[in-house]
């Protein structure tokens, strides 16, 4: 057995009043990967952010080959061998893949000029050594997402070799992705580096992990081997047996609220990466959950974009209906006062306000509704902020602290509860428990299975299949920006990802 | 960013999760009161004394100081709601030059009656506004461009209607003669002790505390500085915000260029040169995040009445101008740098 290459002993953080950190234990061997779960609000990012230096522990230590650390700032723990990947990736979209990867360390000749072709050279060299194919030249932005990823963990281990800590690496990526990006792992694991490696993700553990440690309110619930039954890693995370996650589905459907019928959408100016809507066919009814599937860019969130009338702008031709009467998608007032309401997948960059109350996050989209003769209604606006807390499961409950500093799924329940308040009758979802921790997912999928037995239509795009799979009545699954195939509930996974591959499985 | 759940999760549910308040926040919340109060404590213990009498707090003094403010101070109230939307005006300092020349114009060379040149002015104030913020959002532009190409606009305009000449309003009846109750403006009213500039000043801020604090409208405002996206996502009419924001702050211009007119009796071009700096500089004292989404007028008019004050004592005691820009110079850092810590306090940066 080897050595531990880092060791945190009774790490303690308290942020104010809140206790984000109760006495820690965690190790890292070198060569290893180590997997890190935790609901959000475990205390999993505050760690991360200890080893990386953005914050210094109250108590405790911690410990690199014996030797005791203490990292000022995050360029200390850069120096130390520790390298970090934040879901935000600190990439620059407009500079290419070489200047990303030499970013603040750029090679200069001897006149003081950028040196651009030694440093093309050395990132070729450098991504080939991981066995990825990508033209340096290109800007990062036109990059896929798993890509991207990849050029952030190699400029993250150009920076410090030891210790790699990735957050959520495959929250954004396809499922051929997320294998590549395993492979990668495996490879840097091979050469010594240890890797600690968050997830939510319970599926993805056995396939990467050697060690799993659990964290649940800012303690180590556990720490087990990768294959134990995701049962117990279940119960370990959420600190009691999980009820069933996929709530089940309590009326039949009921009129038809969205037709759509060989419906294109013709954008004004088309868009490189953009997946036009081509040829659509579907239908969504009262009371009922409909998935859309489909690999990346098979034109998900472009179809729920272009029913909203945001993305791209254009006009739709062919049959557009909600009610069975031909509705003008193409622009947000018209969808709303169809009732057709869209919540985005990117819940901070246009979801939220997030350096606003929670309150005041609830009722952006009703504000019409509560404002008689223009003046705001103090009480009418208390109420629709009461009817959200009473709905949704919104912790903390306190509606006057800004949103941006709750949890990833409170952040999602807001996003949620601000649209439902809106009463809309047919619901656009793109991915919405992307960054989601399990307990937040299952309060999620039983909301909308009530909103659904209460009438509501909801439309909702997502690539985890099983969540489609556990979650909607039908799978509608795309390719191409057309609808290639449809499954009812129960269908497997394999089925699914053969449709939307167009492979024969 | 932290995670907040966990110690909130510890609490009996049901019960509501009571935060404690950052003391920092706290300070932050009335930085522009807190650093009015000290200006004032200040003042008065370094205020010049004649015949006992502390020069600082003589009623006359502080009927200057507040005087004084109240063109920049109309100003930064119609600022106010342009920079909570994340937004930047900068061409109210020339628009006020203009205000100042067409309303002089009018009635003594145009031989136009008060009340119409008060409304035709105002109305131009609106529509030049409401022209900068349609440019900004039909064509994508940046506020702090367009309103730049505005402030020359609206300088080249006042150099074309006055001929680069000051405009001298005399008072009297008849054609080319303004109205004497015009010059009320330069007045004091209950006993020679309130300046009218000062009362058009607070009930503009009143006015537009009460649209900002509870119309639709405003928090129309705040959702289109607190996030766009999220904003046009949930059906807020986000561009004829905008597009009303950059009228308001026209027609606050307007306004402040007829009560310029009227305090000292003539229309000049150039005059209100720097006034949307000092205008900003009170903004954000007072608590307003150029970021957008957060703010409050009754902290710009307590930053606004602070300058003054601050440029009043340092006055008082014959420090030179240049020493007064430093001090400005020093404040704004300061209110800028709370504001820092407390977004990070917050865990909203990391």
């Amino acid at each position: 057995m080897t050595s531990p290459l880092l060791t945190m002993n009774g790490v303690v953080k308290r942020f104010g009043g809140v206790h984000a950190l109760r006495g820690v234990d965690f190790e890292l061997r070198a060569g290893e990967i180590h997997a890190l779960l935790g609901e959000n609000g475990a205390g999993k990012s505050t760690l991360m952010n200890i080893l990386s230096g953005v914050h210094a522990p109250d108590e405790g230590t911690v410990t690199i080959d014996g030797a005791p650390v203490h990292f000022a700032n995050p360029r200390e723990a850069q120096a130390a061998g520790i390298a970090t990947i934040f879901q935000e990736l600190d990439l620059v979209p407009g500079l290419d893949v070489a200047a990303n990867l030499f970013l603040g360390r750029e090679l200069v000749n001897p006149g003081g000029f950028l040196d651009v072709a030694s440093m093309r050279e050395e990132a070729r060299t450098r991504l080939t050594a991981i066995e990825l194919d990508i033209d340096v030249e290109r800007p990062v932005g036109e990059l896929s997402i798993g890509h991207r990823q990849v050029v952030a963990i190699v400029k993250a281990l150009s920076y410090a070799s030891r210790v790699l800590i990735m957050d959520e690496p495959t929250a954004a990526l396809t499922v051929s992705e997320v294998d590549r990006l395993f492979t990668i792992m495996r490879k840097l694991s091979a050469t010594g580096v240890g890797i600690v490696y968050i997830s939510h993700r319970l599926e993805e553990v056995p396939k990467v992990a050697d060690r799993v440690t659990v964290m649940r309110d800012g303690r180590v619930a556990g720490t087990t081997a990768p294959d134990a039954p995701q049962a117990e890693l279940v119960s370990l995370l959420v600190g009691r047996p999980l009820e069933e996650l996929y709530p089940k589905r309590t009326r039949a459907a009921g009129r038809r609220l969205l037709h759509l019928k060989d419906a294109r959408f013709h954008p004004v100016r088309a868009s490189a990466g953009w997946q036009v809507p081509q040829k659509i066919s579907l239908d969504v009814h009262e009371g009922e959950i409909v998935g859309l599937a489909g690999v990346m860019g098979a034109g998900r969130t472009e179809l729920l974009s272009a029913l909203y009338g945001t993305g791209l702008a254009g006009r739709w031709a062919g049959t557009v209906e909600v009610d069975d009467r031909p509705v003008r998608l193409e622009s947000i007032r018209a969808a709303r006062r169809a009732g057709v309401a869209f919540v985005t997948d990117d819940r901070r960059g246009s979801g939220l306000m997030l350096r606003t109350a929670v309150g005041r996050n609830l009722i952006m989209s009703v504000l019409r509704r509560i404002s008689p003769r223009g003046f705001m209604s103090m009480a009418r606006e208390a109420a629709a902020v009461a009817r959200s807390f009473g709905q949704f499961d919104i912790r903390p409950r306190n509606a006057a602290i800004p949103v941006g500093a709750l949890s990833g799924g409170n952040q999602q329940k807001v996003v949620l509860a601000k649209e439902i308040l809106g009463n809309p009758r047919l619901l656009l979802l793109d991915e919405p428990t992307r960054g989601v921790d399990v307990g937040a997912k299952a309060e999620i999928y039983a909301r909308l299975r009530d909103l659904a037995s209460q009438g509501l239509g909801i439309l909702v795009a997502s690539s985890e299949m099983p969540e489609l799979i556990g979650l909607c009545d039908r799978i509608v699954v795309l390719r191409e920006g057309c609808n290639v195939a449809e499954f009812k509930s129960g269908v497997d996974e394999h089925t699914v990802l053969a449709a939307a591959t167009g492979k024969a499985s | 960013m932290f995670d907040t759940s966990t110690a909130d999760t510890d609490l009996p549910s049901g019960k509501t999760a009571q935060k404690r308040r950052d003391p920092l926040a706290l300070i932050v919340r009335f930085q522009s009161l807190i650093g009015l109060v000290v200006v004032v404590i200040g003042g008065i213990i370094f205020s010049p004394r004649r015949h006992g009498q502390i020069l600082f707090i003589a009623p006359d003094n502080i009927a200057n100081i507040v005087r004084a403010v109240s063109e920049t101070g109309i100003i930064a109230i119609g600022m106010t709601f342009v920079i909570i939307t994340a937004g930047i005006d900068l061409s109210v300092g020339a628009l006020l030059g203009l205000a100042s020349v067409v309303t002089a114009t009018m009635m003594i060379n145009g031989g136009v009656g008060l009340v119409p040149t008060i409304l035709a002015v105002l109305l131009a104030g609106v529509v030049f506004g409401a022209v900068q913020g349609s440019i900004s959002t039909r064509f994508r532009l940046e506020p702090f461009i367009v309103t730049l190409a505005g402030l020359q606009a609206a300088r080249g305009l006042a150099l074309v209607v006055s001929g680069n000449e000051y405009i001298n309003i005399s008072y009297g009846d008849g054609p080319g003669l303004a109205p004497a109750v015009f010059a009320i403006l330069g007045e004091r009213l209950f006993n020679n002790v309130v300046p009218v500039a000062t009362i058009v000043f607070i009930a503009f801020a009143a006015i537009a505390t009460v649209v900002l604090n509870t119309t639709r409208f405003g928090r129309y405002v705040f959702a289109v500085g607190g996030n766009e996206r999220a904003a046009r996502l949930s059906g807020v009419p986000v561009s004829a915000v905008k597009i009303t924001v950059y009228a308001i702050t026209g027609f606050a211009a307007a306004l402040a260029g007829i009560v310029h007119a009227g305090q000292f009796n003539f229309g000049s071009a150039n005059d209100g040169a720097g006034y949307e700096l000092t205008a900003i500089a009170a903004v954000v004292i007072g608590g307003t995040s150029l970021f957008g989404g957060a703010g409050s007028m009754i902290g710009t008019v307590a930053g606004t009445i602070m300058l003054g004050a601050l440029a009043n004592v340092l006055q008082l005691n014959n420090i030179t101008p240049a020493l007064q820009l430093l001090a400005t110079a020093a404040i704004i850092i300061l209110a800028a740098v709370l504001q820092s810590l407390v977004r990070r306090r917050e865990g909203l940066v990391r």
